[in-house]
This record gives structure tokens, C-alpha cells and sequence, in this order.
């Protein structure tokens, strides 16, 4: 056993030098969860596409399959990419646990503090805290979803999950929460390591803008599904086809694949 | 000054409790008077003490928010009461001790404590190159804007306000706070202490210290004397990361 | 009973306090500092404008020394302070500057080139040379013929307090914050200590040492306005009255700030005036230049005081619901000055007038704000009187400000005091002869005594409000023993506290807690004060002559003739409780000892009546300059002809104090 072990053991840490851990864990969790921001964001984007029309949000899935590069849709890459982003977050699930309150006691005494206090951003972190335990379990259900089933994403596919398999609360409830947690958690992040030359009062603003924005955005793209789902119920199950494909993107597409065959029709 | 004579009648609800009695539970009192001109909270507990409980306990030392004596919980937030006019608050207003800090009784807290505890911790005071300077040799110099600097920093009164403020100290007992961190800050600064960045991260390289913090920046929106915390805390922060 | 026994204890944790303490722990020995608050809350941090030591680094002060500072002090003291002090205290001074300098007080530095400042009403372009680049800055202030008040931007006290705290603690100075000492524990020739009362919990508790110093601060709590902290109460110096054996120096000599805020009289620094600020009155016209022509907003404290209250009795004061006031106008500084310079200013006008001083004159008043009175003591800080009694700051009377104090040299003394009466402390408890045998017995009876004392007040059938009384005592300072004073005036005011001083005797209390009991401390502070009250009435009522801020309107005369002598005040010894007046004894200056001779101080009144032995002396020190002079000596050597004062300093503070122009 290392001496450092005994040293700690006999109650003496405090002589050693400090570990740099900490210092590390801290970084770590910023960066973790601003990787993630910046995830949440394309990924909106991406999923909004169904705004500007089916074909639309099918070439892009088509896009992240490899469809436009590999002569092939692979949906396997999209899993693997979700696996990629789990580890991030479960890594920064961890992190965060360290600040969240320990016990019961720890609880009341900080919401009772942040109520009679009445100040802004430490009422904005307990909402973190909120939003942040909701995503445990919303983000892990999703995250199953994506890994297990990568072959389900298309307009008419997720449109039927969220409104045949009737899971459309499940979405508005995490979209809430990705973007309320997301919002402050970028917001926190440039004043904590403080963003040079930006008043906190801008970037509040900002932080309200973008959380707006993008739940506007989501909200209408849920919307959108809801609607193409309702309206798709009765051929359940069905892929979508484009009918056909503007023609810079033509020239990227496998040959003499048009129709495009649906790769989930042919899955297991 | 307005010669108007109308004047508020006002309430206070004080926390009362004497930690020292043993039967004593904690509960809130009513206390009713009439507003004045120019009156401060130093001013209407003085006037309750003298004309309506005499076992009211809270502390004042300068009375000019110079000394930090006095910090309170006035409506829920951390205030120096001395310079808190009565007209500014509501008809009917709470007074409550800082929490964090041990209670002596009533609005009356032992920051005086604490705050040494933790210049102990930190080693607040400055660790210079020679302990017995030459007294009769010119000083040595110091750029004006450096002097400056240090001095804003300096400002800190020690009134705990950014302590009890904060959401972190509140679930950590042993957090350092950002009256600590804003010391070891300003010792940074200062080209006379000879202490680098690897022996500051001894002091505060941990969750006690400034990795602990959660940016939650009531401190920095507390603080009486409007030292820039927010923008120290993170530049410790980035400058103990670097190390890492 | 618990009993401390230690070295050194040490009443009042302020700059005085800890810089004695510091000094003695750097000697070996043990100390104990009893404080009301914690020490960084003391009052020391109040002082916002500076400190004085003749550095001459900036322009405005080329050409200073100790000379020119010790001459300054001795003028503004009116001719009160011991000079031997005052050439100790000027000598240490830029000292204790550098001292704190290497301990990490920030001090404002010189930024060499030109820069644009605010002097008498004019703007004028000073250059400062190359060579000064980065060294302390000074200030102007009142009373002074250079540019000589060290600073740190406006929170001086705050900074040199908080470097003097830290490094107490960094040398593990222990300090028993929220404990008052309730009395000192003597048998009459030698004080071993004192009764200490914890605030919080109550417990009484003996401190035994082989030196006991006190340094307490002042008692301007005994003023209705005043520009002093709350605990300034003079708890100190009631100490040592207390003990009959212990006198009270100059008691009768209370300064008067000019510029307290009207009405509630928290001090705004006299850097604004130092700085060019200017007094108006109703008619917004700027008074101080026809009575002052010379020094105008900036002679010294007392004149400038006594001048804002004459012009308010001709009328020309503002009228407000609380009474007369006069303008202090900043404007003419700029915001960018009053923001960067001036902040603490800036913060007390909004936060009390709601007020922005970049644009709207100050309505100030003068306020009470310094004691120059004190516990007697030697240039060593000792009591003549009770052996192992030591005194340092503004609670002593040593006595560096005589009659008035300049600006500037408040907390100067504070840390000058600190560093002498340190060593001289360390060397009385070095020295075998002044061993103790604890004498325990004695310590047990008074701590008794003291017992017996608050048990009595809780438990006392009267009817008298300790708080009430309190309120009329400063009421009748105010109106009886203020700025100007009268031989009625003083006789009505004496005889009315020493009635409140029976009536102290009967005081009720509703709370009858043994612990944290703001009440009962109320009532026993009350009648201490009552005593220091009484004996500054009394004293200003025998002294009939005008000297420094002590000014009769019967007798508005410095008459060295006959009052060039220090008032010393006992409080019985035999009959404590019954007694309601001091016993007054008085101690001559020696006018063929001085190396400043009575005259003129250069502004103020020009009609003083002289000591007998002036022409002598005047003429003795003419010769003896010309002797010098002629011989081709340096000042040193004049001075030390004049008045040798070097072997009274501890060795490691008699060195010279080199400047850019004067080297080693």
C-alpha cells in the first residue's frame, strides 16, 4: 500500500499536497456540459427540419446514415453517435451530482434560503437542480430509444412515435427541461469562468433569448409532428419516400436507388 | 429634506430567539413605530431597545457602513442595517439574523469568529520576502494602478453578507466563501506576497475552496461594498484550473 | 472563577491595541487582547483620510521633515503636547508608514508627471518628478504647512487596521472578542490585570498580567452628535479614573470635527477639504477666507469648528427642521475625483442624505470626534501613577495633542504608540524585578466585587431607565460642554450630571439575564460615563482660559501665564460609589525644556497672554540656533541642542528616516 494511502488513512490529508482533482472534475463538468449545449443545439436544428418540409428532415436523417457518403443508410452510425453523447452525459450527470444537496436537511435549508432571498441566479440554479434530475430519466429513456431502435427516425416514423405510440408528452416534458436546463447551464458557464467583455445583464439576455428561441422552435417542430402524426395514424408503420430530391442532393445519392428504398422496411 | 410631517407607521418582525436559554424557541415579534426623517435601521432598533424591549439583541459599531458590523437578513436578503433606510422598505418588513454564522441571540451573529477561522485557513495576510524591513530606507515602490487595484480589493468589510447570501455555504459548512476567495485574491495581486499559484491551490484548490462555488453570484449581488466578485471568483477559478 | 494568567493584557483590540500587542509577541511574550467586537470592526476604521509622517515624496511636500511635522503638531496642540513625545511620535512616524508598507497596506503611490488638482477654489497643474515614481503619496490636510497625510484612497483606517489584524493573527495573537473588562485589579502601587466580563454568556472571568495596557480608543458617546463608533463609550478611561489611583489627563480637551453630516454625524473625511473642497453657507458664499485668510477651509479642526458655529450664531447657517447647518461643497472636484478618491464619501451621502456630492453640496455641522484626554502616562505609555498600567491611542494621554489634534496624526499615533509603548511593555516584562506572584486572593475579590455589583443592578428595586439617563447626559455635553463654554453653562452642566450620576445609583432593569444583556450593560456603562462626563465638565469649568479646542467664551484667552498645565483627574479612591466629583491636580509644562516655545500658532486668534519664562526660553533657543548655525551643524545636531528626546525612543526606532532628498 502506497504511503499516501497510510498518510490519508492516519487522518493527516491534510498535509499532502492537495489533489488536483477537483480542479479537474470542475473543468470536466463544464466542459461535459457545454459539449452537451452545443449538442442539444445542431440536434434541435436537425429535428426542426421537419419545418421546412418532409424531404427535408429525410435527407438529413438520410445524412447522419451515411446515406450521401457510403452508397448506404447505416442507421447503426446514429446509435453510435448516441452512445457517444450518453457518455458524455452520463458523465456529467456524475459531475453535477456533486453539487446537488445531500440529504433532506441540505435540501430545506437551501430552498428556504433561495425563497426568502429572492435573487435571480440562485433561484435559476435550483431549477437546474429540477430540470437536471427530470433529464436522469427523460434523457435515459431517449437515449434507449436511439441506441436500441436507430432505424426509427424518419418523418413519418417519429411522427407515429409521438403521436400513435402517444408519447408526445414525454417529448414536450424533456424538451422543457433540455432547454430550461441548457439555457442556465450555458448561461452559468460564462460567468462562472467569466466570457471577457460581456455584461452579465447581456448575457442573462441572451440566455433568455436562447431559451426562448428554442423552445419556440421545438414546440412548433413537436407541434409539426403531432400533426403529421394524427394525420399518418391510419398507415401506421409506413416510411416516408420522397417523391423527389432537389437536384444538388440528387447528385450526391447512391445510383439508380430512386425510389429510395426505406432501410427500416427491411429490418428485422 | 421635505418639511411634510406625515410620517409611515411601520412594522418590524423581528426573529427572536436566545440560543443560551434553553426553553427558548425560536418565534417572530411585532414591533410597531413611527417613521422619522433620515431613519436608518440603526436608528428604529435603537428606538425599540430604548422605548420598547430593552432585550433586544443586535450589534452596531460605526454606524456609517464602515465596519460591517451589522449585517442582517432585512425582508430575506443580507443587508448592512445601518445604511438601510426604513423609507426604502415596505410598511411592514422582516428582520432576521444572517444565517451560516453561529447566533449570539436575536439579529446578533458571531462573524467576528468565523471570519478570523477562516483568515487562519487561508493565510490571509501578506507572506513578504523580509519579516524585519529596514525601517529607515525608503519604501519600496509600487506602481500607482497596482496600489489601486489591491486596494479595491481591500475594501471588503468582513460583514459575512456574501456568506450568508450564498447558496453553496448554506448546504457546506466548511465552504470558504467569497469573502475568502476575494482575500486570496487580493493577496494575488499584491507583488509583495510571494506566494505562487501552486501554494494559493493549497488554500483553495478543492470543494471547499473555489471549485466548490456554483457561480450562484448572490455574493457578488450582495455585497455592500461592490467589490467584483464575479469576476475574481472565476479569475481564481481559471488561474487554480491551469495548475491542474 | 476562571483566571488567565498571562504576559501582557491588552483592553481594546483597535490599531493601538494590536500594534502593542504584536510588538510584545515579537518580544516573546505572551498576550491577551480583550475586545468588544472583533478587532477589524474596531473604530480605527473609520479614519478615512490618512496618516501623517513626513515622507516628502510628492511635490507639495518637498522640503519636509520631523522638523516642520513636529511643529505643526506642537501648534495645533496649542502649545498642550509634550514636546519630547511629539519629537518621538514625528521621528517614528514615517516608520510606522513603511512598516505597514512591508506588511501590506496598499498606500496610495505617486504617479510621477503632471496631474490636475483643486487648490483654493483654483484648478493648478503639479508635476511630480521621475524620481518619486511609485513611491506613498501624501495628502493636504488641515493645520499642516505640507503636503504630508500618507492615505489610502479614502478607507485609510480600514486598510492600516486590517494589515495590523491580519498580522496579529499571523502571529497568533490571541484576542477574546465581545469581552469587557470591568475593572482593573490593583492594590493601589501595582496593577496585575483585570476583571473581564464575556458579553454573551456573562461569565466573569480574572485576566492576570505583568503589564496591563489600555487602549480603548475615545469617548465621544458622551456627545449627543458625534462622529465616534457606538462603542467609543471611554470604558477605558473609566477604567483607570476608577481606580483613584490612575489620573485622567486634559479630560476637558474634545475635538469637534467640522464636516459631521448634518444631523445624524457620521464623519466625511477632511480630505475633501484637503483635497479643495470648500465650506458655503445659506447664501451659498464661502465663509472660511474672512476669518482665515491664511489657512481658510484648512486651518486646523478647532479654529474651523469654532468658525462654522460662529457664522451659523450670526445667522448665515441653513435653516432645517432639526436646526442650523453649513454646506461642504465637492462639486467643484469632478466626479471622477469624488468616485475614485472620495468613494467612501460618495457611498455616505447616498446612502444616508440619498444625495450624489458630484452634484449637491453635503449639509455638515461639526460633531464631537476625538478625545485628545486620556489616561496619564509617560513617554513609555506607564501611568506615574499605578505601576504596570500602560495606555496607548487615543485612550492615552501621553500627550501628543495637547489641546487639539491635527488632522492626520489620529491614527498615526495609534500605530506610533504601538510600536514605543510595544517595546517598552516587552522591556517591563523582561525585566525580573517586575515578576509577579499571581496574587490570586486579590484577583478572587474583585472578580467578587464585580458580582456583587451586577447582581445588585439586576436585582434593584429602582426606577430610574439606564438608556434615559444616558440620552440626558449627552444632551447636556452637547448644549454645556460643546464648542463654545461658559462659566454658567459649565456650572448648570456639572451639577446637572453629577444629579444624573445619583440618580445612575437607582436604575431598574426589566431583563434580569445573566448572559447577553444589552440592558444591563447599558446601566453599568452609563454610570462609568456619567464620571468621564463629570470630569470633562469640571475640568472645563476650572480651566479658565481658551487653548486649542477647549475655548471659554469668558476667558476666550490662551493664557500661558497661568493655565500652560496639564488638568490631572482622580476620582476618589476611598469613596468611589458616594463620590460625584473628581479631585483635580495640575502639572506644569516647562517652558525652559521646550524646543518650540509658546507663540503664535500661525492661525486663529493672535492675543495670548505669555508664560514668564517665553522671552527667556525664546531667546535661549535664538542662541543656541545661531551657535549651531554657526558652527555649521546639520538640523540633527540643532535639535538634539535644543531638545535631546533620541535615548528616550526604544534603540531600533532611533535611527534618521531617509527621503529622496535627504539620504542616510
Amino acid at each position: 500500500m502506497s504511503t499516501s494511502f497510510l498518510i490519508v488513512q492516519s487522518g493527516l490529508a491534510e498535509r499532502l499536497r492537495k489533489s488536483r482533482w477537483p480542479a479537474r472534475l470542475d473543468l470536466l463538468q463544464s466542459g461535459t456540459g457545454l459539449l452537451l449545449a452545443i449538442f442539444m443545439w445542431g440536434h434541435m436544428f436537425f429535428v426542426a427540419s421537419i419545418l421546412l418540409g418532409e424531404t427535408a428532415m429525410w435527407s438529413i436523417t438520410r445524412m447522419f446514415e451515411g446515406y450521401f457518403f457510403l452508397g448506404d443508410a447505416h442507421p447503426r452510425l446514429v446509435s453510435g453517435a448516441a452512445a457517444g453523447v450518453l457518455l458524455l452525459f452520463v458523465l456529467h450527470a456524475l459531475l453535477a451530482l456533486r453539487k446537488f444537496p445531500a440529504s433532506y436537511r441540505q435540501y430545506h435549508i437551501l430552498r428556504a434560503h433561495i425563497k426568502a432571498m429572492r435573487h435571480e441566479d440562485s433561484r435559476l440554479w435550483i431549477w437546474q437542480v429540477y430540470t437536471g434530475f427530470a433529464l436522469f430519466f427523460l434523457a435515459s429513456a431517449h437515449f434507449y430509444q436511439m441506441l436500441a431502435w436507430p432505424q426509427n427516425i424518419g418523418p413519418y416514423a417519429s411522427a407515429d412515435r409521438v403521436w400513435s405510440d402517444g408519447l408526445w408528452p414525454f417529448y414536450l416534458l424533456m424538451l422543457l427541461a433540455v432547454e430550461v436546463h441548457g439555457g442556465i447551464g450555458l448561461y452559468r458557464l460564462a460567468v462562472k469562468w467569466n466570457w471577457p467583455g460581456l455584461s452579465r445583464n447581456f448575457l442573462k439576455r441572451l440566455k433568455w433569448g436562447l431559451t426562448g428561441f428554442f423552445l419556440v422552435l421545438g414546440l412548433m417542430t413537436l407541434g409539426t409532428y403531432m400533426k403529421i402524426g394524427f394525420e399518418h395514424q391510419a398507415r401506421y408503420g409506413e416510411r416516408y419516400r420522397p417523391a423527389e430530391l432537389p437536384a444538388w442532393l440528387e447528385r450526391l445519392a447512391p445510383e439508380g436507388d430512386f425510389p429510395r428504398r426505406d432501410p427500416k422496411e427491411d429490418a428485422p | 429634506m421635505s418639511a411634510e410631517t406625515f410620517h409611515r407607521h411601520i412594522t418590524l418582525n423581528i426573529l427572536r430567539y436566545n440560543p443560551q436559554d434553553a426553553d427558548a424557541e425560536p418565534r417572530l415579534q411585532s414591533y410597531a413605530l413611527e417613521e422619522a426623517d433620515g431613519m436608518t435601521l440603526f436608528i428604529a432598533l435603537n428606538e425599540l431597545r430604548e422605548h420598547q424591549d430593552p432585550t433586544l439583541q443586535f450589534d452596531f459599531v460605526c454606524r456609517a457602513g464602515i465596519c460591517g458590523s451589522c449585517a442582517m437578513m432585512v425582508n430575506g436578503r443580507p443587508r448592512l442595517a445601518c445604511r438601510t433606510l426604513v423609507a426604502e422598505l415596505p410598511a411592514e418588513s422582516t428582520l432576521t439574523p444572517l444565517p451560516f454564522f453561529e447566533l449570539i441571540g436575536d439579529l446578533s451573529v458571531n462573524t467576528g469568529k468565523w471570519m478570523r477561522g477562516m483568515s487562519e485557513r487561508l493565510e490571509t495576510w501578506l507572506h513578504a520576502r523580509e519579516t524585519e524591513p529596514d525601517l529607515q530606507r525608503i519604501e519600496e515602490r509600487m506602481a500607482p494602478e497596482i496600489a489601486e487595484a489591491i486596494y479595491e480589493l481591500d475594501r471588503c468589510v468582513e460583514c459575512g453578507c456574501c456568506v450568508a447570501a450564498c447558496g453553496t455555504a448554506q448546504m457546506r459548512p466548511d465552504f470558504a466563501g467569497a469573502v475568502g476567495f476575494g482575500k486570496i485574491a487580493r493577496f494575488r495581486a499584491d507583488p509583495r506576497d510571494t506566494r505562487d499559484d501552486d501554494d494559493y491551490f493549497e488554500l483553495i484548490g478543492d470543494d471547499t475552496g473555489v471549485f466548490g462555488c456554483m457561480s450562484l453570484l448572490a455574493c457578488h449581488d450582495v455585497c455592500p461594498k461592490s467589490l467584483p466578485l464575479k469576476t475574481q471568483i472565476a479569475f481564481l477559478r481559471r488561474k487554480m484550473a491551469l495548475i491542474a | 472563577m476562571k483566571t488567565r494568567i498571562t504576559d501582557l493584557l491588552v483592553i481594546g483590540g483597535g490599531l493601538a491595541g494590536l500594534r502593542v500587542a504584536i510588538g510584545a509577541a515579537k518580544r516573546g511574550h505572551e498576550v491577551l487582547t480583550l475586545s468588544l467586537v472583533p478587532p477589524k470592526r474596531s473604530h480605527s476604521a473609520a479614519a478615512q483620510g490618512g496618516m501623517q509622517a513626513s515622507l516628502a515624496n510628492v511635490a507639495k511636500g518637498a522640503g519636509d521633515t520631523e522638523d516642520i511635522h513636529f511643529e505643526d503638531t506642537v501648534r495645533g496642540s496649542d502649545w498642550g503636547a509634550d514636546q519630547v513625545v511629539a519629537r518621538m511620535f514625528v521621528n517614528t512616524a514615517p516608520k510606522a508608514v513603511r512598516e505597514l508598507a512591508a506588511w501590506g497596506t496598499p498606500w496610495s503611490r505617486v504617479k510621477s508627471g503632471e496631474r490636475e488638482v483643486v487648490i483654493n477654489n483654483e484648478k493648478v497643474t503639479l508635476t511630480e518628478r521621475e524620481a518619486a515614481q511609485g513611491l506613498i503619496a501624501q495628502r493636504d490636510f488641515g493645520g499642516t504647512k505640507k503636503w504630508r497625510t500618507c492615505y489610502v484612497s479614502d478607507g485609510t483606517g480600514h486598510a492600516m487596521l486590517y494589515t495590523v489584524s491580519d498580522q496579529a493573527i499571523a502571529r497568533g495573537v490571541a484576542v477574546e472578542e465581545r469581552c469587557e473588562a470591568l475593572s482593573l485589579i490593583h492594590d493601589g502601587e501595582r496593577c496585575y490585570g483585570a476583571v473581564a466580563r464575556n458579553l454573551v454568556t456573562g461569565e466573569l472571568f480574572a485576566c492576570l498580567a505583568r503589564a496591563t495596557v489600555i487602549a480603548t480608543g475615545g469617548a465621544g458617546r458622551l456627545y449627543r452628535v458625534t462622529t465616534n463608533a457606538v462603542i467609543c463609550e471611554g470604558m477605558g478611561h473609566a477604567l483607570a479614573l476608577e481606580t483613584g489611583v490612575a489620573a485622567l489627563g486634559n479630560m476637558e480637551a474634545v475635538q469637534f470635527h467640522p464636516t459631521g453630516i448634518f444631523p445624524a454625524g457620521i464623519l466625511v473625511t477632511e480630505g475633501c477639504r484637503g483635497d479643495g473642497g470648500l465650506l458655503r453657507d445659506a447664501e451659498g458664499h464661502r465663509f472660511m477666507p474672512d476669518y482665515e485668510p491664511e489657512k481658510k477651509e484648512l486651518a486646523s479642526r478647532d479654529v474651523v469648528s469654532r468658525r462654522m458655529e460662529e457664522h451659523i450664531r450670526r445667522g448665515l447657517g441653513v435653516d432645517s427642521r432639526f436646526g442650523a447647518h453649513l454646506w461642504l461643497d465637492i462639486t467643484l472636484l469632478g466626479r471622477r475625483h469624488i468616485e475614485h478618491n472620495l468613494r467612501e464619501v460618495k457611498e455616505i451621502c447616498a446612502y444616508f442624505l440619498g444625495i450624489d456630492p458630484a452634484e449637491k453640496w453635503i449639509p455638515v455641522r461639526p460633531a464631537q470626534h476625538y478625545t485628545m484626554g486620556g489616561v496619564r502616562t509617560r513617554h513609555t505609555g506607564e501611568s506615574p501613577h499605578l505601576k504596570g498600567l500602560f495606555a496607548a491611542g487615543e485612550s492615552a494621554c501621553w500627550d501628543l495633542h495637547g489641546f487639539n489634534r491635527l488632522g492626520g496624526n489620529s491614527v498615526a499615533e495609534t500605530v506610533v504608540a504601538g510600536m514605543i509603548v510595544g517595546e517598552s511593555v516587552a522591556d517591563f516584562c523582561d525585566a525580573p524585578e517586575n515578576d509577579l506572584a499571581a496574587p490570586v486572593a486579590l484577583a478572587r475579590e474583585c472578580v467578587r466585587r464585580e458580582e456583587e455589583k451586577l447582581l445588585a443592578l439586576l436585582h434593584s428595586k429602582g426606577e430610574e431607565n439606564a438608556f434615559k439617563l444616558c440620552a440626558e447626559m449627552q444632551e447636556i455635553m452637547t448644549r454645556c460642554v460643546g464648542i463654545f463654554r461658559t462659566a454658567d453653562g459649565l456650572q448648570d452642566g456639572v451639577s446637572h450630571l453629577q444629579r444624573l450620576l445619583q440618580r445612575s445609583r437607582h436604575i431598574g432593569i426589566q431583563s434580569k439575564a445573566w448572559g447577553s444583556n444589552p440592558e444591563l450593560v447599558a446601566a453599568y456603562r452609563v454610570r462609568r460615563m456619567l464620571k468621564l462626563a463629570i470630569t470633562i465638565a469640571y475640568g472645563a469649568y476650572q480651566r479658565t482660559e481658551s487653548r486649542g479646542a477647549h475655548f471659554r467664551e469668558d476667558f476666550p484667552v490662551r493664557n500661558d501665564r497661568d493655565w500652560l498645565k496639564r488638568t490631572l483627574a482622580f476620582w476618589c479612591r476611598e469613596a468611589e460609589e458616594e463620590a460625584t466629583l473628581p479631585h483635580l491636580e495640575y502639572e506644569a509644562q516647562d517652558v525652559n525644556t521646550m524646543e518650540l516655545p509658546p507663540g503664535w500658532r500661525g492661525y486663529g486668534a493672535k492675543n495670548h497672554i505669555e508664560h514668564p519664562d517665553t522671552a527667556e526660553r525664546q531667546f535661549a533657543v535664538e542662541r543656541i540656533r545661531n551657535h549651531v548655525q554657526l558652527a555649521g551643524s546639520d538640523r540633527f545636531a540643532l535639535q538634539q541642542e535644543l531638545m535631546p528626546y533620541l535615548e528616550k525612543l526604544p534603540a531600533r526606532l532611533r535611527g534618521r528616516n531617509e527621503r529622496l532628498d535627504e539620504p542616510l
